[in-house]
């Protein structure tokens, strides 16, 4: 089984509510490769608030989400069809 | 006097740092609270905020009960159309710029750009403002809509009776609320703080800065000033003809001393540099040390320029939305509604057809095609 292409979304620095908005837009943009296991999104953020509302929406999309924290000190959303 | 002075300054400076400290570990941001409730549907933070306002309005009265402070707080004005045009002002302006008054302070604690440019524009925004100082005052008197301040006042009751009646009700829905799960949220961030503790937190502060310096939380008066400063170090003659900049009409007695000190609009560290300074200086640094403590000090990543204008504009209305109010958002909700003050009423019913347009105009101009 191939690995998902990644698309990384670096809203780091970014006004709230960049982080959700810019990230629904791309998640509506790829919702089918989404769905079909053929693509994750990892989004670069180091907004609390997004860390709380990026998986919230993902989740009501139908999708999962994975939050890592990287050691430069940003959130790592990491957003895909399957669980994890 | 000197001890007095030290014993303001130090106890404004530690509620600044532990408001900016838990301000950051929560993400209590208010301009997100009204935005989120038009951009998102979510009315999750305006449910702490609520909290805040109920718990703020147990503690003042209870110190006005005990001789603490002074209800309503010296330099709140009767209510004005400009009350409510000042909010529409600010909302949209603390929306397009990514936060409010404190907002931007904390998050410029945390290492946002964009607040950097958000607390230029309100300091822009007030010399703007100064400039027209001369012709927008009297207008604004012009449109006095009563000389009563207070709700209390207005309708002939004890303010008691209604913190009574307000703290009921408000206690109904909040437990409503709280059984439902509607004042907690899940989140995987580092050491996250419920908004509603964050929100009981900051009340406190609310109560412990107006027993100290006889007012709430207030910190535009501090913009007004370094936008004075600037204009008396590139424009010293212009400067000096400006009345907002000379005339002193803050009065604040220093506690154990019981000396006056005044203090005014101008750039001198005077009484209004005593109560305001240590505040925001202790929000920032309460907010970096938090940061800091969480190793999430990040100044990387491309910010679009368009957020960057948007952060300084949005500065600069509500710089004009706190002069004609007068008051900001931090001053009013905290501080104001709490004590039921008319001026604050209407200028949080100013702030929703405000953040209303600014959620609006952020989603079609400067998030669109940003990626």
């Amino acid at each position: 089984m191939t690995s998902p292409e990644e698309s990384v979304l670096d809203i780091r620095g970014q006004v709230c509510p960049s982080s959700l908005l810019t990230t629904l837009r791309l998640l509506n943009m790829n919702a089918e490769s989404l769905r079909r296991g053929e693509m994750q999104v990892r989004v670069l953020t180091d907004s609390r608030d997004a860390v709380v509302t990026i998986p919230n929406a993902a989740a009501n999309m139908g999708f999962h989400a994975l939050i890592e924290k990287s050691p430069a000190g940003h959130y790592e959303v990491v957003i895909s069809h399957v669980a994890n | 006097m000197t001890l007095s002075v030290i014993f303001v300054a130090t106890a404004l400076l530690l509620v600044g740092l532990a408001a900016g400290f838990v301000m950051h570990r929560s993400d209590f941001c208010m301009a997100g609270a009204f935005r989120d409730l038009f951009l998102f549907r979510s009315a999750f933070m305006l449910r702490p905020l609520f909290l805040l306002i109920v718990m703020a309005s147990v503690l003042f009265e209870t110190e006005r009960q005990l001789g603490l402070i002074d209800v309503p707080f010296p330099f709140f004005t009767a209510p004005t159309l400009f009350s409510l045009l000042g909010g529409v002002l600010f909302g949209f302006g603390m929306v397009i710029a990514g936060g409010c008054v404190m907002g931007v302070l904390y998050k410029l604690g945390s290492g946002s750009r964009p607040a950097l440019f958000a607390l230029a524009g309100l300091v822009f925004g007030s010399a703007l403002y100064a400039e027209w100082h001369s012709y927008l005052a009297p207008l604004v008197k012009q449109t006095t809509l009563t000389k009563k301040m207070t709700l209390p006042q207005l309708i002939g009751l004890p303010a008691l009776w209604l913190v009574l009646v307000f703290v009921l009700l408000g206690s109904t829905v909040l437990w409503r609320w709280w059984r439902g799960g509607r004042l907690q949220r899940f989140s995987q961030v580092t050491s996250y703080l419920q908004p509603w503790q964050a929100a009981l937190i900051l009340a406190l502060l609310s109560a412990v800065s107006a027993a100290v310096a006889g007012v709430p939380f207030g910190v535009t008066t501090s913009y007004l000033k370094w936008a004075a400063g600037l204009e008396q170090w590139f424009f010293p003659e212009h400067m000096s003809g400006m009345t907002l900049f000379i005339v002193q009409p803050v009065q604040l007695v220093l506690p154990f001393s019981g000396a006056v000190i005044t203090g005014g609009a101008g750039p001198a560290l005077d009484a209004v540099a005593l109560i305001q300074y240590p505040l925001i200086g202790g929000i920032v640094l309460g907010a970096a040390f938090s940061t800091w403590r969480l190793r999430e000090w990040c100044w990387r990543g491309r910010v679009p320029v368009r957020q960057l204008v948007a952060a300084f504009a949005g500065g600069i209305l509500m710089a004009f939305g706190s002069r004609l109010s007068p008051g900001c958002n931090v001053w009013h909700l905290w501080g104001g509604l709490p004590i039921f003050a008319l001026s604050s009423i209407l200028f949080v019913m100013g702030l929703f057809p405000g953040a209303w347009l600014g959620s609006r105009f952020i989603a079609r101009v400067v998030f669109s095609k940003e990626t």
